[in-house]
């Protein structure tokens, strides 16, 4: 579903060039449930936004569902955002003057779906999170938990093959942290593939493997010596 | 695109929305009514006015002599029609467009509730051949009429016959019969009608653009002081020529008078001043006032943008094109202003209103109210596209990495 092989990403700034990403290497299946964990800066976002299409690397290759997205243009990168993949972000990132119906919308508004159609998938979606009451709240009208839940239900709306979180619990307490992990392990049973990025070893270990990123590179847990230093301090920290 | 969830997020900024809904608001209505006046003045720059314009030059003298006056006369158009290329001269007291000689009330008899004011021109012998007045209906005056008529005292020439113009027979007798009949002017004096001329101008510009600016009487008058302003007739490119010599001839004939002259274009053209630096200011109203409203429409819209750049990245993020970026603020904009073109057009009409009532303007026609809402439109969306095509480029990795 997901290949990358020897993929770098280098941030360039007039000062410095980090290389966020370097000689990466990761192979998602159909169907995986993949937790990606890391200290703070070793370039999990940064491997998310380049798996996600938001951003674009600088070597090596990546295959997303069987097509090599380096030769995509724009709006095919865009196209493959609205049909492909779903994100959940750690800031919901809803848009506050949307209420809770017409955030969901806006994915499929854009894949030009019609409106009895439209209707039916934001409902079964906000159904599926337990929000199908709360449609004209807006996003400041909503505890954090409700407003993930309801980037869960804009993701899912889309039916996306591939479901992208990024440390989709880090602004929820562990009782709304639970709600969305449950919901992402029952989206998954269901067959959506999905990379979630997390710093809680616990959800981690609810995964089906984990990759574990250090200095912008994959590496081996059970090879890693400093593994359980890095989880100890990244969960503290 | 899909302007509801457009309309609820602007639901949601109403304030800044309706000040600028306001002010295009108030640049449409302003739009509306200015060009329609620019539209009238222009219009009246093109006055009809039918004598043989630019045949004439007009020389004024001022300080004759009065005992010497009708002697005068007779004497200097003879000078005057002895300039080569002179093909005729005659005097009168006043020109079109000139200075007035007198304005009266007129009417069809002392009884009649229509007393239009028209303008007097009194005319020398073989006036109406030099102005070239077109007769639509009756005859000029002949030889007799001009020696009869003098002024011996009175304001009013005491002879029996006019001329009068076309709108002005057409107001005073409407059904069209105005030849032969009596022309009263004030509630003793009367004359009849022995003919009706295409429509000459009034003197002055006061009368320019009004319904009345065609009401003019012709009075035939024998050689009398009060006759000061002297036509002569010239092929159009002989008139700066013809002017400088009759200048030249007027003066060694009488060195102690004022004497001034003009080519009728010049007059005329004087008349339109200020007809036509109304024009221009309105013009310029419409400028600043349209470039106010287009910066108003950028400065809110590069606000807009830079607030919402996540929000934007969070589009591009869930699959959102540029194309759909930039056509989501085209469209607000679009919304926008619509809302403004509405308001603004109740606005226009009331504007309209107001100047019907204060300023003698006539009903706005309803043509104007499109062309200022297509102006606006265009202008909305030429203002928005810079802040829109921004948005455009806002990427969609904003949507993880800015907080
Ligand atoms: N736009 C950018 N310009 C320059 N450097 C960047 C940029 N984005 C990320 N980086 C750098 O790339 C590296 C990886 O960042 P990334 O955000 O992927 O880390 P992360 O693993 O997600 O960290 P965290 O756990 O704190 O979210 C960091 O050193 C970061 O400073
Ligand atoms: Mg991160």
């Amino acid at each position: 579903m997901l290949k990358m092989t020897h993929l770098s990403k280098v941030y360039r700034t007039e000062v410095v060039e980090t290389y966020a990403l370097r000689d990466f290497n990761i192979d998602v299946k159909e169907g995986e449930f993949v937790a990606v964990t890391g200290p703070s800066g070793s370039g999990k976002t940064t491997f998310l936004t380049i798996a996600g299409l938001l951003e674009t690397f600088t070597g090596g290759e990546y295959m997303l569902d069987g097509v090599d997205v380096s030769g995509l243009n724009d709006n095919a990168r865009s196209k493959i955002r609205n049909e492909k993949i779903g994100f959940i972000f750690q800031a919901f990132n809803l848009i506050p003057d949307l209420n809770v119906f017409d955030n969901v919308e806006v994915p499929l508004r854009y894949r030009g779906m019609k409106a009895a159609e439209r209707k039916q998938r934001i409902m079964d979606a906000l159904e599926r999170v337990g929000l199908a009451s709360r449609l004209k709240h807006y996003p400041a009208e909503l505890s954090g938990g409700q407003q993930q839940r309801v980037a869960i239900a804009r993701a899912l709306a889309g039916s996306p093959r591939l479901l992208l979180a990024d440390e989709p619990t880090g602004n929820l307490d562990t009782q709304m942290a639970r709600g969305v992990m449950e919901l992402l392990e029952d989206i998954h049973r269901e067959g959506a593939t999905i990379v979630m990025v997390t710093h809680d070893p616990e959800l981690a270990a609810r995964a089906q493997r984990n990759v574990h990123i250090i200095d912008g590179q994959e590496v081996d847990i059970a090879e890693e010596p400093r593994f359980q230093a890095e989880q100890a301090a990244s969960s503290h920290g | 695109m899909d302007i509801a969830p457009i309309f609820a997020s602007l639901h949601k900024h109403r304030t800044p929305v309706a000040l600028i809904v306001l002010e295009i608001a108030l640049a449409c209505a302003v739009f509306c009514n200015a060009v329609f006046i620019i539209g009238q003045r222009v219009a009246e720059l093109g006055m009809s006015n039918a004598i043989a314009e630019s045949h004439l030059v007009v020389i004024s003298v001022n300080g004759s002599n009065p005992d010497t006056a009708r002697a005068d006369i007779p004497r200097n158009l003879a000078a005057l029609r002895g300039i080569p290329g002179v093909t005729g001269a005659a005097v009168m007291t006043s020109i079109p467009f000139g200075q007035s000689a007198g304005v009266d009330g007129v009417s069809t008899g002392p009884d009649s509730q229509v007393h239009p004011g028209a303008s007097r021109y009194m005319l020398g012998e073989g006036g109406p051949r030099v102005l070239g007045l077109r007769l639509l209906k009756g005859r000029f005056f002949g030889p007799g009429e001009y020696a009869d008529s003098t002024l011996r005292g009175g304001m009013m020439p005491n002879g029996h016959v006019v001329i009068i113009t076309q709108s002005l027979a057409q107001r005073l007798w409407p059904s069209g019969h105005a030849l032969g009949q009596q022309l009263w002017v004030g509630s003793e004096k009367h004359y009849a009608v022995i003919g009706v001329t295409a429509d000459v101008a009034r003197p002055g510009s006061s009368s320019i653009g009004r319904g009345s600016a065609h009401y003019a009487v012709f009075f035939p008058l024998a050689p009398d002081p009060a006759f000061t302003q002297y036509v002569v007739r010239s092929a159009p490119q002989n008139r700066q020529r013809v002017l400088h010599a009759a200048e030249a001839k007027l003066h060694t004939l009488a060195p102690n008078m004022v004497i001034k002259g003009q080519t009728f274009a010049q007059i005329r053209d004087q008349a339109f001043t200020a007809t036509r630096s109304m024009a221009w200011v309105l013009v310029l109203v419409c400028l600043v006032m349209l470039t106010v409203t287009a910066f108003g429409i950028v400065g809110l819209s590069s606000f807009w943008v830079r607030q919402r750049r996540r929000q934007i990245g969070i589009r591009r993020a869930i699959g959102a094109t540029r194309a759909n970026i930039l056509r989501y603020f085209q469209t607000e904009n679009f919304l926008i202003v619509s809302l403004g073109i509405a308001l603004g057009m109740v606005l226009s009409w009331g504007v309209n209103l107001y100047l019907m009532k204060h300023y003698e303007l006539p009903r706005l026609p309803w043509h104007y109210l499109p062309v200022g809402a297509l102006t606006l439109w265009l202008i909305g969306q030429l203002a928005a596209l810079g802040p829109a095509l921004h948005a455009s480029r806002v990427p969609p990795v904003v949507a993880t990495r800015s907080v």
